[in-house]
Protein backbone atom coordinates (compact mmCIF):
# COMPACT_ATOMS: atom_id res chain seq x y z
CA UNK A 1 0.00 0.00 0.00
CA UNK A 2 1.24 3.41 -0.72
CA UNK A 3 2.12 5.86 2.20
CA UNK A 4 1.33 9.47 1.98
CA UNK A 5 2.47 12.00 4.16
CA UNK A 6 0.19 15.14 3.98
CA UNK A 7 1.63 18.56 5.38
CA UNK A 8 -1.43 20.92 6.39
CA UNK A 9 -1.54 23.67 9.14
CA UNK A 10 -5.47 23.72 8.69
CA UNK A 11 -7.12 21.14 11.15
CA UNK A 12 -10.27 20.52 8.65
CA UNK A 13 -8.55 20.24 5.24
CA UNK A 14 -5.98 18.30 6.90
CA UNK A 15 -8.27 15.50 8.20
CA UNK A 16 -10.93 15.39 5.34
CA UNK A 17 -7.54 14.67 2.97
CA UNK A 18 -6.23 12.25 4.94
CA UNK A 19 -9.42 10.65 5.55
CA UNK A 20 -10.56 10.78 1.54
CA UNK A 21 -7.01 9.55 1.12
CA UNK A 22 -7.24 6.64 3.46
CA UNK A 23 -10.65 5.39 1.68
CA UNK A 24 -9.32 5.51 -1.38
CA UNK A 25 -6.69 2.91 -0.75
CA UNK A 26 -3.72 4.62 0.85
CA UNK A 27 -2.28 4.90 3.87
CA UNK A 28 -2.50 8.74 4.98
CA UNK A 29 -0.66 10.56 7.94
CA UNK A 30 -1.72 13.90 8.69
CA UNK A 31 1.29 16.21 9.89
CA UNK A 32 -0.10 19.54 10.85
CA UNK A 33 3.58 21.39 10.61
CA UNK A 34 7.09 21.08 8.74
CA UNK A 35 8.62 20.25 11.85
CA UNK A 36 6.36 17.22 12.74
CA UNK A 37 7.04 16.25 9.06
CA UNK A 38 10.71 15.69 9.06
CA UNK A 39 10.15 13.50 12.50
CA UNK A 40 7.50 11.26 10.47
CA UNK A 41 9.33 10.94 7.46
CA UNK A 42 12.31 9.81 10.03
CA UNK A 43 10.46 7.15 11.47
CA UNK A 44 8.51 5.91 8.24
CA UNK A 45 9.32 5.80 4.43
CA UNK A 46 6.49 7.92 2.80
CA UNK A 47 6.09 7.12 -1.47
CA UNK A 48 4.64 10.80 -2.12
CA UNK A 49 4.16 14.04 -0.28
CA UNK A 50 1.26 16.22 -0.35
CA UNK A 51 2.21 19.87 1.19
CA UNK A 52 0.84 23.07 1.96
CA UNK A 53 3.09 26.46 1.38
CA UNK A 54 1.27 28.89 3.76
CA UNK A 55 2.23 27.20 7.52
CA UNK A 56 3.24 28.48 10.68
CA UNK A 57 7.19 27.81 11.25
CA UNK A 58 8.84 26.52 8.24
CA UNK A 59 6.78 26.94 5.03
CA UNK A 60 6.06 24.38 1.93
CA UNK A 61 9.26 25.77 0.24
CA UNK A 62 11.74 25.50 3.15
CA UNK A 63 10.04 22.21 3.27
CA UNK A 64 10.11 21.18 0.03
CA UNK A 65 13.37 22.28 -0.46
CA UNK A 66 14.62 20.26 2.39
CA UNK A 67 13.03 16.90 1.54
CA UNK A 68 14.52 17.28 -2.26
CA UNK A 69 17.87 17.80 -0.92
CA UNK A 70 17.71 14.60 0.93
CA UNK A 71 15.42 12.31 -1.54
CA UNK A 72 15.76 13.65 -4.93
CA UNK A 73 13.10 10.92 -5.99
CA UNK A 74 9.87 11.47 -3.84
CA UNK A 75 6.96 12.57 -5.44
CA UNK A 76 5.44 16.22 -3.74
CA UNK A 77 2.69 17.75 -4.68
CA UNK A 78 1.58 21.18 -3.52
CA UNK A 79 -1.59 21.59 -2.35
CA UNK A 80 -2.05 26.12 -1.96
CA UNK A 81 -4.51 28.86 -1.64
CA UNK A 82 -1.74 30.62 -3.70
CA UNK A 83 -2.76 31.00 -7.58
CA UNK A 84 -0.07 33.40 -8.48
CA UNK A 85 2.25 32.26 -11.22
CA UNK A 86 5.38 33.61 -9.01
CA UNK A 87 4.50 30.98 -6.19
CA UNK A 88 3.94 28.33 -8.66
CA UNK A 89 7.64 29.30 -10.54
CA UNK A 90 9.12 28.76 -6.86
CA UNK A 91 8.03 25.72 -6.60
CA UNK A 92 8.89 23.78 -9.98
CA UNK A 93 12.00 25.48 -9.13
CA UNK A 94 12.82 23.61 -5.50
CA UNK A 95 11.65 20.19 -7.41
CA UNK A 96 8.10 19.72 -6.97
CA UNK A 97 6.02 17.72 -8.87
CA UNK A 98 2.84 19.08 -9.11
CA UNK A 99 0.61 21.66 -8.17
CA UNK A 100 -2.97 21.94 -6.82
CA UNK A 101 -5.13 25.44 -6.17
CA UNK A 102 -7.39 25.76 -3.08
CA UNK A 103 -10.01 24.76 -2.59
CA UNK A 104 -9.04 21.46 -4.43
CA UNK A 105 -11.43 18.74 -5.74
CA UNK A 106 -10.42 15.90 -4.13
CA UNK A 107 -11.42 13.36 -7.32
CA UNK A 108 -8.88 15.35 -9.00
CA UNK A 109 -6.43 14.84 -6.32
CA UNK A 110 -7.06 11.16 -6.55
CA UNK A 111 -6.12 11.07 -10.20
CA UNK A 112 -3.08 13.71 -9.96
CA UNK A 113 -1.74 11.51 -7.41
CA UNK A 114 -2.13 8.16 -8.96
CA UNK A 115 -0.39 9.58 -12.02
CA UNK A 116 2.50 10.89 -9.86
CA UNK A 117 3.01 7.58 -7.91
CA UNK A 118 2.52 5.54 -11.58
CA UNK A 119 5.35 7.68 -13.19
CA UNK A 120 7.44 7.46 -9.96
CA UNK A 121 7.44 4.21 -10.41
CA UNK A 122 8.20 4.50 -14.07
CA UNK A 123 11.49 6.39 -13.38
CA UNK A 124 12.66 4.26 -10.30
CA UNK A 125 12.18 0.87 -12.26
CA UNK A 126 13.06 2.53 -15.66
CA UNK A 127 10.64 0.70 -17.45
CA UNK A 128 6.73 1.15 -18.69
CA UNK A 129 4.23 -1.82 -19.08
CA UNK A 130 1.17 -0.95 -21.07
CA UNK A 131 -1.01 -4.83 -21.47
CA UNK A 132 1.24 -6.40 -23.22
CA UNK A 133 3.69 -3.92 -24.69
CA UNK A 134 6.85 -3.30 -22.54
CA UNK A 135 9.40 -0.31 -22.90
CA UNK A 136 12.43 -0.49 -21.16
CA UNK A 137 14.63 2.85 -20.51
CA UNK A 138 18.10 1.55 -19.97
CA UNK A 139 18.08 -0.93 -22.53
CA UNK A 140 16.13 1.33 -25.00
CA UNK A 141 14.21 -1.89 -26.18
CA UNK A 142 10.30 -2.00 -27.01
CA UNK A 143 8.48 -5.78 -27.09
CA UNK A 144 4.87 -6.14 -27.84
CA UNK A 145 4.06 -9.97 -27.01
CA UNK A 146 8.00 -10.49 -26.24
CA UNK A 147 8.42 -9.52 -29.92
CA UNK A 148 11.10 -6.71 -30.08
CA UNK A 149 9.77 -3.76 -31.97
CA UNK A 150 12.27 -1.41 -33.75
CA UNK A 151 12.08 2.09 -32.65
CA UNK A 152 14.43 4.80 -33.20
CA UNK A 153 15.69 6.95 -30.39
CA UNK A 154 13.16 9.63 -31.47
CA UNK A 155 10.55 7.42 -31.84
CA UNK A 156 11.30 6.06 -28.17
CA UNK A 157 11.62 9.08 -26.36
CA UNK A 158 7.94 10.41 -28.01
CA UNK A 159 6.43 7.03 -27.13
CA UNK A 160 7.74 6.93 -23.27
CA UNK A 161 6.70 10.20 -22.92
CA UNK A 162 3.45 9.99 -24.22
CA UNK A 163 2.88 7.03 -22.21
CA UNK A 164 4.38 8.27 -19.20
CA UNK A 165 1.68 10.68 -19.21
CA UNK A 166 -1.54 8.73 -20.51
CA UNK A 167 -4.37 10.31 -21.72
CA UNK A 168 -2.32 13.88 -21.16
CA UNK A 169 -2.26 15.64 -24.77
CA UNK A 170 1.16 17.47 -25.44
CA UNK A 171 1.36 20.15 -28.30
CA UNK A 172 4.13 19.29 -31.19
CA UNK A 173 6.06 21.94 -29.64
CA UNK A 174 6.24 21.16 -26.26
CA UNK A 175 7.43 17.78 -27.91
CA UNK A 176 9.31 19.52 -30.55
CA UNK A 177 11.25 21.64 -27.66
CA UNK A 178 12.14 18.46 -25.68
CA UNK A 179 13.75 15.65 -28.09
CA UNK A 180 14.63 18.49 -30.86
CA UNK A 181 17.25 20.70 -30.74
CA UNK A 182 16.87 24.05 -30.60
CA UNK A 183 18.41 25.27 -33.36
CA UNK A 184 16.79 22.25 -35.71
CA UNK A 185 15.41 23.56 -38.88
CA UNK A 186 12.30 21.68 -39.27
CA UNK A 187 8.86 22.57 -38.58
CA UNK A 188 6.51 21.58 -36.07
CA UNK A 189 4.70 19.18 -38.59
CA UNK A 190 7.89 16.89 -38.84
CA UNK A 191 6.34 15.68 -35.34
CA UNK A 192 2.98 14.27 -37.46
CA UNK A 193 5.85 12.53 -39.43
CA UNK A 194 6.92 10.50 -36.60
CA UNK A 195 3.63 10.20 -35.54
CA UNK A 196 2.47 8.10 -38.56
CA UNK A 197 5.56 6.11 -38.39
CA UNK A 198 5.19 5.35 -34.55
CA UNK A 199 1.73 4.07 -35.21
CA UNK A 200 2.15 2.37 -38.46
CA UNK A 201 5.15 0.08 -36.17
CA UNK A 202 2.81 -0.18 -33.65
CA UNK A 203 -0.44 -1.16 -35.51
CA UNK A 204 -0.35 -4.75 -34.12
CA UNK A 205 -0.89 -3.12 -30.44
CA UNK A 206 -4.37 -2.80 -29.17
CA UNK A 207 -3.19 -2.06 -25.15
CA UNK A 208 -3.18 1.51 -26.66
CA UNK A 209 -3.49 4.30 -29.45
CA UNK A 210 -1.79 7.37 -30.15
CA UNK A 211 -4.85 9.88 -30.69
CA UNK A 212 -4.49 13.36 -32.53
CA UNK A 213 -6.06 15.80 -30.82
CA UNK A 214 -7.91 18.07 -33.89
CA UNK A 215 -5.24 19.53 -34.72
CA UNK A 216 -3.66 20.81 -31.63
CA UNK A 217 -1.63 18.06 -30.34
CA UNK A 218 -1.16 14.37 -29.68
CA UNK A 219 -1.93 12.07 -26.64
CA UNK A 220 -1.62 8.25 -25.88
CA UNK A 221 -5.19 6.29 -24.63
CA UNK A 222 -4.93 3.21 -23.02
CA UNK A 223 -7.53 1.30 -23.89
CA UNK B 1 -18.80 81.93 18.96
CA UNK B 2 -21.90 83.64 16.92
CA UNK B 3 -20.22 87.13 19.06
CA UNK B 4 -16.76 86.75 17.88
CA UNK B 5 -18.49 86.24 14.15
CA UNK B 6 -20.76 89.10 14.69
CA UNK B 7 -17.48 91.02 15.97
CA UNK B 8 -15.69 89.66 12.86
CA UNK B 9 -18.74 91.00 10.84
CA UNK B 10 -18.72 94.47 12.29
CA UNK B 11 -14.84 94.85 11.89
CA UNK B 12 -15.28 93.96 8.28
CA UNK B 13 -18.01 96.32 7.58
CA UNK B 14 -15.65 99.08 9.54
CA UNK B 15 -12.59 98.18 7.53
CA UNK B 16 -14.74 98.92 4.13
CA UNK B 17 -16.44 101.86 5.72
CA UNK B 18 -13.13 103.21 6.45
CA UNK B 19 -11.59 102.29 2.82
CA UNK B 20 -14.64 103.91 0.92
CA UNK B 21 -14.52 106.24 3.54
CA UNK B 22 -11.21 107.43 2.27
CA UNK B 23 -11.35 107.32 -0.95
CA UNK B 24 -14.82 109.15 -1.12
CA UNK B 25 -12.92 111.87 0.74
CA UNK B 26 -9.85 112.00 -0.74
CA UNK B 27 -12.14 112.30 -4.49
CA UNK B 28 -14.59 114.96 -2.84
CA UNK B 29 -11.48 117.05 -1.29
CA UNK B 30 -9.35 116.78 -4.68
CA UNK B 31 -11.92 118.45 -6.76
CA UNK B 32 -13.26 120.33 -3.99
CA UNK B 33 -10.22 121.92 -3.79
CA UNK B 34 -9.65 122.30 -7.40
CA UNK B 35 -13.28 123.81 -8.10
CA UNK B 36 -13.12 126.42 -4.62
CA UNK B 37 -9.14 127.21 -6.39
CA UNK B 38 -10.17 127.77 -9.91
CA UNK B 39 -13.51 129.89 -8.65
CA UNK B 40 -11.41 131.81 -6.31
CA UNK B 41 -8.81 132.47 -9.26
CA UNK B 42 -11.96 133.72 -11.71
CA UNK B 43 -14.24 135.71 -9.39
CA UNK B 44 -11.17 137.05 -7.37
CA UNK B 45 -12.26 135.90 -3.76
CA UNK B 46 -10.60 135.40 -0.77
CA UNK B 47 -11.32 132.46 0.88
CA UNK B 48 -11.08 132.91 4.43
CA UNK B 49 -11.77 129.86 7.32
CA UNK B 50 -14.65 131.79 8.42
CA UNK B 51 -16.65 131.74 5.12
CA UNK B 52 -15.71 128.18 4.08
CA UNK B 53 -16.39 126.40 7.99
CA UNK B 54 -19.99 126.01 7.39
CA UNK B 55 -19.37 124.24 3.80
CA UNK B 56 -16.33 122.36 4.86
CA UNK B 57 -18.61 121.19 7.93
CA UNK B 58 -21.74 120.18 5.25
CA UNK B 59 -18.92 118.59 3.01
CA UNK B 60 -17.48 116.36 5.58
CA UNK B 61 -20.99 115.18 6.98
CA UNK B 62 -21.66 114.60 3.17
CA UNK B 63 -18.75 112.63 2.60
CA UNK B 64 -19.59 110.35 5.79
CA UNK B 65 -22.94 109.97 4.45
CA UNK B 66 -22.02 108.81 0.79
CA UNK B 67 -19.41 106.32 2.39
CA UNK B 68 -21.97 105.38 4.15
CA UNK B 69 -23.95 104.51 1.45
CA UNK B 70 -21.68 103.25 -0.81
CA UNK B 71 -20.68 100.61 1.72
CA UNK B 72 -24.17 99.59 1.90
CA UNK B 73 -24.10 98.90 -1.86
CA UNK B 74 -20.96 97.18 -1.93
CA UNK B 75 -21.94 94.95 0.67
CA UNK B 76 -25.10 94.37 -1.14
CA UNK B 77 -23.13 93.48 -4.44
CA UNK B 78 -20.46 91.15 -2.36
CA UNK B 79 -23.64 89.23 -0.93
CA UNK B 80 -25.21 88.89 -4.15
CA UNK B 81 -22.27 88.17 -6.35
CA UNK B 82 -19.65 86.34 -4.04
CA UNK B 83 -21.80 85.08 -0.66
CA UNK B 84 -24.17 84.24 -2.60
CA UNK B 85 -22.33 81.35 -4.77
CA UNK B 86 -19.73 80.61 -3.04
CA UNK B 87 -22.37 79.26 -0.05
CA UNK B 88 -24.49 77.50 -3.11
CA UNK B 89 -20.70 75.67 -4.06
CA UNK B 90 -19.96 75.12 -0.30
CA UNK B 91 -23.04 73.77 0.40
CA UNK B 92 -22.96 70.92 -2.48
CA UNK B 93 -19.74 70.09 -1.90
CA UNK B 94 -20.81 69.20 1.76
CA UNK B 95 -23.16 67.20 0.52
CA UNK B 96 -20.53 65.41 -1.91
CA UNK B 97 -18.30 64.79 1.05
CA UNK B 98 -21.28 63.41 3.08
CA UNK B 99 -21.91 60.84 0.07
CA UNK B 100 -24.70 62.56 -1.95
CA UNK B 101 -23.68 62.70 -5.15
CA UNK B 102 -26.94 63.76 -6.81
CA UNK B 103 -26.13 67.50 -5.55
CA UNK B 104 -26.67 70.04 -8.70
CA UNK B 105 -25.84 72.91 -8.18
CA UNK B 106 -27.84 75.90 -10.42
CA UNK B 107 -25.25 78.37 -12.22
CA UNK B 108 -26.10 82.05 -11.32
CA UNK B 109 -27.77 84.59 -14.00
CA UNK B 110 -25.16 85.98 -16.15
CA UNK B 111 -24.14 89.54 -15.23
CA UNK B 112 -25.48 88.83 -11.41
CA UNK B 113 -22.07 87.54 -10.86
CA UNK B 114 -18.66 86.67 -11.50
CA UNK B 115 -18.49 84.48 -14.43
CA UNK B 116 -15.43 82.80 -12.85
CA UNK B 117 -18.02 81.20 -10.45
CA UNK B 118 -19.80 79.97 -12.96
CA UNK B 119 -17.17 78.13 -14.43
CA UNK B 120 -17.09 75.88 -10.85
CA UNK B 121 -20.13 75.47 -10.19
CA UNK B 122 -20.04 73.67 -14.24
CA UNK B 123 -16.88 71.81 -13.00
CA UNK B 124 -18.47 71.07 -9.90
CA UNK B 125 -21.43 69.63 -11.38
CA UNK B 126 -19.26 67.33 -13.69
CA UNK B 127 -17.45 66.11 -10.77
CA UNK B 128 -20.58 65.35 -9.09
CA UNK B 129 -21.94 63.34 -12.41
CA UNK B 130 -19.00 61.23 -12.58
CA UNK B 131 -19.00 60.31 -8.85
CA UNK B 132 -22.93 59.20 -9.12
CA UNK B 133 -21.56 57.29 -11.74
CA UNK B 134 -18.94 55.52 -10.33
CA UNK B 135 -21.34 55.03 -6.75
CA UNK B 136 -23.47 53.56 -8.96
CA UNK B 137 -21.55 51.08 -10.15
CA UNK B 138 -20.03 50.56 -6.41
CA UNK B 139 -23.48 49.80 -4.85
CA UNK B 140 -24.30 47.49 -7.69
CA UNK B 141 -21.44 45.75 -7.66
CA UNK B 142 -21.29 45.64 -3.60
CA UNK B 143 -25.12 44.21 -4.21
CA UNK B 144 -24.19 41.85 -6.95
CA UNK B 145 -21.28 40.41 -4.73
CA UNK B 146 -23.22 39.85 -1.88
CA UNK B 147 -26.27 38.03 -4.21
CA UNK B 148 -23.43 35.57 -5.40
CA UNK B 149 -21.62 35.15 -2.47
CA UNK B 150 -24.79 34.24 -0.21
CA UNK B 151 -26.58 32.57 -2.70
CA UNK B 152 -24.33 29.13 -2.54
CA UNK B 153 -23.61 30.15 0.99
CA UNK B 154 -27.23 29.53 1.64
CA UNK B 155 -27.51 26.42 0.07
CA UNK B 156 -24.44 24.59 1.38
CA UNK B 157 -25.97 25.49 4.65
CA UNK B 158 -29.60 24.28 3.90
CA UNK B 159 -28.22 21.36 2.66
CA UNK B 160 -25.79 21.04 5.83
CA UNK B 161 -29.16 20.83 8.08
CA UNK B 162 -31.19 18.38 5.29
CA UNK B 163 -27.92 16.22 5.88
CA UNK B 164 -28.05 16.49 9.90
CA UNK B 165 -31.51 14.21 9.32
CA UNK B 166 -30.94 11.08 11.13
CA UNK B 167 -32.57 9.08 8.58
CA UNK B 168 -32.32 10.20 5.39
CA UNK B 169 -32.20 7.86 1.93
CA UNK B 170 -29.06 6.68 0.49
CA UNK B 171 -29.89 8.57 -2.74
CA UNK B 172 -30.94 11.70 -0.87
CA UNK B 173 -27.94 11.84 1.28
CA UNK B 174 -25.78 11.72 -1.99
CA UNK B 175 -27.50 14.22 -3.98
CA UNK B 176 -27.26 16.91 -0.96
CA UNK B 177 -23.32 16.36 -0.83
CA UNK B 178 -23.12 16.63 -4.45
CA UNK B 179 -25.08 20.11 -4.24
CA UNK B 180 -22.86 21.19 -1.05
CA UNK B 181 -19.63 20.63 -3.63
CA UNK B 182 -21.53 22.26 -6.29
CA UNK B 183 -22.16 25.55 -4.45
CA UNK B 184 -18.56 25.22 -2.73
CA UNK B 185 -17.30 25.21 -6.38
CA UNK B 186 -19.16 27.97 -7.27
CA UNK B 187 -18.53 30.08 -4.63
CA UNK B 188 -14.62 29.51 -5.23
CA UNK B 189 -14.85 30.29 -9.07
CA UNK B 190 -16.49 33.23 -8.05
CA UNK B 191 -13.59 34.28 -5.22
CA UNK B 192 -10.94 33.42 -7.63
CA UNK B 193 -12.38 35.53 -10.15
CA UNK B 194 -12.98 38.45 -8.22
CA UNK B 195 -9.24 38.76 -6.54
CA UNK B 196 -8.10 38.61 -10.02
CA UNK B 197 -10.10 41.50 -10.66
CA UNK B 198 -8.91 43.09 -7.77
CA UNK B 199 -5.56 42.48 -8.22
CA UNK B 200 -5.68 43.95 -11.85
CA UNK B 201 -8.05 47.00 -10.38
CA UNK B 202 -6.30 48.18 -7.78
CA UNK B 203 -2.62 47.80 -8.79
CA UNK B 204 -0.84 49.23 -10.86
CA UNK B 205 0.45 46.52 -13.47
CA UNK B 206 3.65 46.44 -14.97
CA UNK B 207 3.10 43.98 -17.94
CA UNK B 208 6.07 41.86 -18.18
CA UNK B 209 6.65 41.38 -21.88
CA UNK B 210 8.20 38.34 -23.16
CA UNK B 211 8.19 37.49 -26.89
CA UNK B 212 6.83 33.80 -27.42
CA UNK B 213 4.43 31.66 -30.01
CA UNK B 214 1.13 32.29 -29.62
CA UNK B 215 -0.42 29.58 -31.31
CA UNK B 216 1.13 27.66 -29.20
CA UNK B 217 -0.10 28.81 -25.73
CA UNK B 218 -3.64 28.72 -27.46
CA UNK B 219 -3.07 24.88 -27.93
CA UNK B 220 -2.15 24.72 -24.44
CA UNK B 221 -4.87 26.54 -23.23
CA UNK B 222 -7.43 25.38 -25.30
CA UNK B 223 -6.09 21.64 -24.48
CA UNK B 224 -7.24 22.64 -21.00
CA UNK B 225 -10.73 22.07 -21.88
CA UNK B 226 -10.21 18.84 -23.30
CA UNK B 227 -12.04 16.67 -20.99
CA UNK B 228 -15.24 19.37 -21.21
CA UNK B 229 -15.59 18.73 -25.13
CA UNK B 230 -14.68 15.40 -24.52
CA UNK B 231 -17.46 14.52 -22.27
CA UNK B 232 -20.35 16.91 -23.93
CA UNK B 233 -19.10 15.84 -27.95
CA UNK B 234 -18.51 19.55 -28.72
CA UNK B 235 -17.00 19.40 -31.84
CA UNK B 236 -13.57 21.41 -32.21
CA UNK B 237 -12.04 23.09 -35.41
CA UNK B 238 -8.63 24.86 -34.94
CA UNK B 239 -7.25 26.97 -37.78
CA UNK B 240 -3.86 27.97 -36.26
CA UNK B 241 -1.42 30.03 -38.42
CA UNK B 242 2.16 28.60 -37.37
CA UNK B 243 5.00 31.46 -36.40
CA UNK B 244 2.79 33.87 -35.30
CA UNK B 245 4.40 35.49 -31.62
CA UNK B 246 3.40 38.51 -29.83
CA UNK B 247 5.40 40.41 -27.30
CA UNK B 248 3.32 40.14 -24.05
CA UNK B 249 2.25 39.11 -20.59
CA UNK B 250 2.31 35.38 -21.29
CA UNK B 251 0.43 35.04 -17.79
CA UNK B 252 -2.26 38.38 -18.12
CA UNK B 253 -2.89 37.12 -22.22
CA UNK B 254 -3.66 33.38 -20.82
CA UNK B 255 -6.57 34.86 -18.84
CA UNK B 256 -7.77 36.32 -21.98
CA UNK B 257 -8.13 32.88 -23.29
CA UNK B 258 -9.15 30.72 -20.37
CA UNK B 259 -11.87 32.75 -20.18
CA UNK B 260 -13.02 32.78 -23.77
CA UNK B 261 -12.98 29.01 -23.90
CA UNK B 262 -14.39 28.42 -20.69
CA UNK B 263 -17.25 30.61 -22.05
CA UNK B 264 -17.68 29.41 -25.34
CA UNK B 265 -17.94 25.48 -24.03
CA UNK B 266 -20.22 26.98 -21.17
CA UNK B 267 -22.85 28.52 -24.04
CA UNK B 268 -22.03 25.66 -26.65
CA UNK B 269 -24.79 22.55 -26.11
CA UNK B 270 -23.60 18.36 -26.08
CA UNK B 271 -23.07 18.26 -30.35
CA UNK B 272 -22.42 21.73 -30.74
CA UNK B 273 -19.41 23.29 -32.33
CA UNK B 274 -16.03 25.69 -30.90
CA UNK B 275 -13.65 26.89 -33.34
CA UNK B 276 -10.39 28.69 -32.35
CA UNK B 277 -8.91 30.80 -35.17
CA UNK B 278 -5.49 32.50 -35.47
CA UNK B 279 -4.49 34.53 -38.38
CA UNK B 280 -2.08 37.46 -39.09
CA UNK B 281 -3.37 40.48 -40.47
CA UNK B 282 -1.22 43.65 -40.62
CA UNK B 283 0.26 44.59 -37.80
CA UNK B 284 -1.89 42.43 -35.55
CA UNK B 285 -2.73 38.89 -34.76
CA UNK B 286 -6.24 38.37 -34.61
CA UNK B 287 -7.42 35.25 -32.40
CA UNK B 288 -11.15 34.57 -33.31
CA UNK B 289 -13.57 32.43 -30.51
CA UNK B 290 -16.38 30.64 -32.46
CA UNK B 291 -19.28 28.72 -30.23
CA UNK B 292 -22.83 27.68 -31.71
CA UNK B 293 -24.57 28.11 -28.71
CA UNK B 294 -27.46 30.51 -27.54
CA UNK B 295 -26.19 33.42 -29.19
CA UNK B 296 -27.24 36.92 -27.27
CA UNK B 297 -28.53 40.14 -28.42
CA UNK B 298 -27.12 43.25 -29.10
CA UNK B 299 -28.59 44.74 -26.02
CA UNK B 300 -26.88 41.59 -23.88
CA UNK B 301 -23.75 42.38 -25.98
CA UNK B 302 -23.26 45.71 -25.33
CA UNK B 303 -23.14 44.79 -21.57
CA UNK B 304 -21.31 42.00 -21.06
CA UNK B 305 -17.94 43.06 -20.32
CA UNK B 306 -19.19 45.24 -17.39
CA UNK B 307 -19.22 43.55 -14.16
CA UNK B 308 -21.37 40.76 -12.79
CA UNK B 309 -23.43 41.85 -15.96
CA UNK B 310 -25.32 38.54 -17.17
CA UNK B 311 -27.30 37.82 -19.90
CA UNK B 312 -29.20 35.15 -18.38
CA UNK B 313 -30.24 36.96 -15.69
CA UNK B 314 -32.01 34.19 -14.01
CA UNK B 315 -28.12 33.63 -13.10
CA UNK B 316 -28.99 30.21 -13.94
CA UNK B 317 -25.78 29.58 -16.47
CA UNK B 318 -22.69 28.60 -13.88
CA UNK B 319 -20.96 31.72 -14.50
CA UNK B 320 -20.68 34.74 -12.25
CA UNK B 321 -20.36 37.32 -14.61
CA UNK B 322 -16.72 38.39 -13.72
CA UNK B 323 -14.95 36.81 -16.66
CA UNK B 324 -15.47 38.98 -19.03
CA UNK B 325 -14.68 42.05 -17.37
CA UNK B 326 -11.29 40.43 -16.48
CA UNK B 327 -10.78 39.98 -20.33
CA UNK B 328 -11.73 43.05 -21.31
CA UNK B 329 -9.01 44.65 -17.99
CA UNK B 330 -6.35 42.40 -19.21
CA UNK B 331 -7.34 43.70 -23.53
CA UNK B 332 -7.04 47.44 -21.96
CA UNK B 333 -3.64 46.88 -19.73
CA UNK B 334 -2.08 44.95 -22.98
CA UNK B 335 -3.15 47.77 -25.48
CA UNK B 336 -5.36 45.01 -27.28
CA UNK B 337 -9.10 44.93 -28.70
CA UNK B 338 -11.57 42.88 -28.29
CA UNK B 339 -14.89 42.81 -29.98
CA UNK B 340 -18.08 40.65 -30.06
CA UNK B 341 -20.69 39.13 -32.87
CA UNK B 342 -23.62 37.33 -31.76
CA UNK B 343 -26.41 36.13 -33.63
CA UNK B 344 -29.28 34.58 -30.84
CA UNK B 345 -29.63 31.34 -31.28
CA UNK B 346 -26.95 30.58 -33.51
CA UNK B 347 -24.02 31.76 -31.42
CA UNK B 348 -21.25 34.09 -30.54
CA UNK B 349 -17.91 35.17 -32.00
CA UNK B 350 -14.92 37.06 -30.14
CA UNK B 351 -12.25 38.58 -31.82
CA UNK B 352 -9.18 39.72 -30.40
CA UNK B 353 -6.45 41.75 -31.80
CA UNK B 354 -3.04 42.75 -30.46
CA UNK B 355 -0.32 43.24 -31.78
CA UNK B 356 1.90 41.19 -32.81
CA UNK B 357 5.88 40.75 -33.15
CA UNK B 358 6.69 41.28 -36.95
CA UNK B 359 10.66 40.16 -35.92
CA UNK B 360 9.48 37.20 -34.34
CA UNK B 361 7.88 36.16 -37.83
CA UNK B 362 10.83 37.03 -40.35
CA UNK B 363 13.16 34.69 -37.97
CA UNK B 364 10.33 32.02 -38.16
CA UNK B 365 10.36 32.30 -41.89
Amino acid sequence: MFKILVVEDDKDLNFTVCSFLGRSGYEAVGCRDAESAYDEMYRTTFDLIVSDIMMPGIDGFEFAKTVRSLNSDIPILFMTARDDFAAKQRGFRIGIDDYMTKPIDLDELFLRIGALLRRSKIASSRRLEVGAFVMDADERSATLDGEEIALTAREFDLLYKLLSYPKKTFTRTQLMDEFWDVDTQSGTRTVDVYMTKLRSKLSRCEDFEIQTVHGLGYKAVIK
Amino acid sequence: MKGEGRARFLLRILNRFFTIFLIVAFVITASTMLFVSVLSVTLELTLTGENLGLAAKLTFANTVLLSLLFTAIDLLRHHLTVERPVKKITEAAERMIAGDFTVRIKSSPPGFTDGHFNEIIDCINKVAEELSGVETLRTDFIANVSHEMKTPLAAIRNYGKLLEAPSLPEEERVAHARAIIDATRRLSDMMTNVLKLSRLENQKIYPKAERYDLGEQLCEELLQYETVWEGRGIEIETEIEEGVTVRADRELLSLVWSNLFSNAFKFTERGGKVTLRLFVDGGYAVVRVEDTGCGMSPEVGAHIFEKFYQGDTSHAAAGNGLGLPLVKRVVDILQAEIAVESTVGEGSVFTVRIGRDKNGLQENR
